[in-house]
């Protein structure tokens, strides 16, 4: 059975093609030379880190204390604020402590009747790795913290 | 080289019917109002982080985009909301889908110019980007489409490109100590399913699999070259990979696995038409009290008054094709002038 057919344009056909290389080739660049700052057309970089075999694994967290004391997990939905960029941005909070504050403030904005928080820390878990496989020993190291003056 | 340039252009706009362009379009737009609400919620709690800690990608820097404020994110999400449900529909094809692409864009830079960029949509990006080219499009119509071929070959291609490029990655940021690596075990660390933990005691398993996955990258071009037969069974594969990355490690990929059901005859779904026969059967009361088969097709749509009761056979090439019984062939002159349908 014969169906009809939409047919392109010798035009059409031309911008189609131009178009799929230019991206392609932006695309192939972004693999070879770019960063995820080239998005959408950086590298497909997910899980492309490689660690020994042995290297203990990084579990991070963010936490706070407020003024009663009480320590209050500063997850993603207590600050809109995901783990991966925390740990994008470890970096920068390193550098500069006080930027601590932003998180302190994102968390008070989503919870206006909670208690001030006077302290926020960037806690990394380390998992303990041999041979490629857990061994289900783990250690925590405070890499930033920040405290209200 | 003129051979093999006019092979390449006319594979990459290998004609598709119009229905399954419908189909793909209902799906990926219907993917974005969920993709708000449901799968990636977290793009609207940016709007609501200080701006201090927006850090604008490359393309941010140069259009330049504005720092997201509550008002600019929740504004997004409402329109983005009401316009995907609309586009939907399949109207307006070009006004409404360029309005989504630019809209869902700006959405996906204000989400990943947070410190972290994800990569499982690029597929589902390039969708958004090529449908409103792909032109007028009804569910069940056969009539073939170059323009829509294009569309649907470049989604796969960008599919494909996400893992065969992902190995190349691997390589350039891992090198080949990735395969050796402890990356699997990490990924359990931090995001594992129980069955995750079960899996990692299994010795030398996550090794094994992370030389799996780079083949698997590497070789995932050859859907394009295996026969046809075949390439519904390979591309069965690719979602198995990622019910095995969900059961384990909670990473879903979802606008990508949207993006590759452009490999998928999906005319064939016809929902609404499935839901509608029944009911239509129902309304139309059997003459002389003979049951209609269940298998039978429905009463052709647009009977020729008078004229018996002559069940139209279901044409041979589709016997699977629901959506064939519903949709007149969409050639005008197909139908007979009013007169011609009185002859007996």
């Amino acid at each position: 059975m014969v169906h009809p057919m939409d047919t392109l344009t010798r035009r059409g056909r031309a911008v189609r093609v131009l178009g799929t290389v230019l991206a392609a080739a932006l695309l192939l660049a972004g693999t070879l030379w770019g960063q995820d700052d080239d998005f959408p057309f950086g590298p497909f970089r997910m899980y492309a880190g490689s660690n020994p075999p042995n290297d203990p694994a990084p579990d991070t967290r963010v936490e706070g204390v407020d003024t009663t004391g009480a320590m209050v997990p500063l997850d993603e939905a207590s600050t809109g604020i995901r783990r991966a960029e925390i740990e994008g941005q470890q970096g920068r909070y390193a550098a500069d402590p006080a930027l601590l504050r932003e998180v302190a403030d994102a968390y008070a904005q989503r919870h206006p009747a909670a208690p001030a928080l006077v302290e926020v820390r960037i806690v990394i878990r380390w998992y303990d790795i041999q041979g490629g496989r857990p061994t289900g020993r783990s250690s925590d190291e405070t890499v930033v913290s920040w405290r209200a003056s | 080289m003129a051979g093999i340039l006019s092979g390449a252009s006319r594979w990459l706009t290998e004609p598709v019917p119009r229905g399954r362009v419908a189909a793909f379009r209902t799906l990926v737009y219907l993917f974005v109002a969920a993709d708000l609400v449901v799968f990636t919620p977290w793009v609207r709690t940016h709007g609501s982080v200080p701006g201090e800690l927006y850090q604008p990608l490359l393309i941010g820097r140069l259009l330049p985009l504005p720092t997201p404020t509550p008002l600019l994110v929740n504004g997004i999400f409402w329109a983005l909301l009401v316009l995907s449900l609309a586009a939907v529909t399949g109207r307006a094809p070009r006004a409404l889908g360029w309005a989504v692409f630019l809209l869902y864009f700006e959405w996906m830079i204000i989400a990943m110019s947070y410190g972290k960029v994800d990569h499982d949509r690029f597929g589902f990006l390039v969708a958004l980007a090529v449908l409103p080219t792909a032109g007028r499009a009804r569910h069940g119509d056969r009539t073939l489409t170059e323009a829509g071929g294009w569309a649907l070959r470049v989604t796969q291609i960008a599919v494909v490109c996400t893992y065969f490029l992902a190995a190349w990655a691997k390589l350039r940021f891992g090198g080949p100590g990735w395969m050796v690596g402890s990356v699997l075990a990490r990924a359990i660390i931090r995001r594992g399913t129980e069955l995750a933990d079960l899996i990692a005691q299994v010795p030398h398993l996550l090794i094994a699999a992370q030389f799996g996955i780079i083949a698997f990258e590497l070789l995932s071009p050859l859907v394009f070259v295996v026969p046809a037969r075949w390439r519904l069974a390979v591309v069965g594969f690719f979602y198995s990979f990622h019910v095995v990355t969900i059961a384990t490690i909670t990473i879903s990929f979802a606008p990508h696995l949207v993006a590759m059901t452009s490999f998928l005859p999906l005319e064939r779904v016809r929902p609404v038409e499935w839901c509608r026969r029944p009911l239509r059967q129902h309304a139309t009361p059997a003459v002389d009290g003979e049951p209609v088969a269940g298998r039978e097709p429905a009463v052709p749509q647009a009977p020729a008054a008078g004229a018996g009761p002559v069940a139209a056979p279901p044409a041979a090439d589709s016997a699977a094709t629901p959506a064939v019984e519903a949709a007149p062939a969409p050639v005008v002159g197909d139908v007979p002038p009013a007169g011609a349908a009185a002859v007996p």
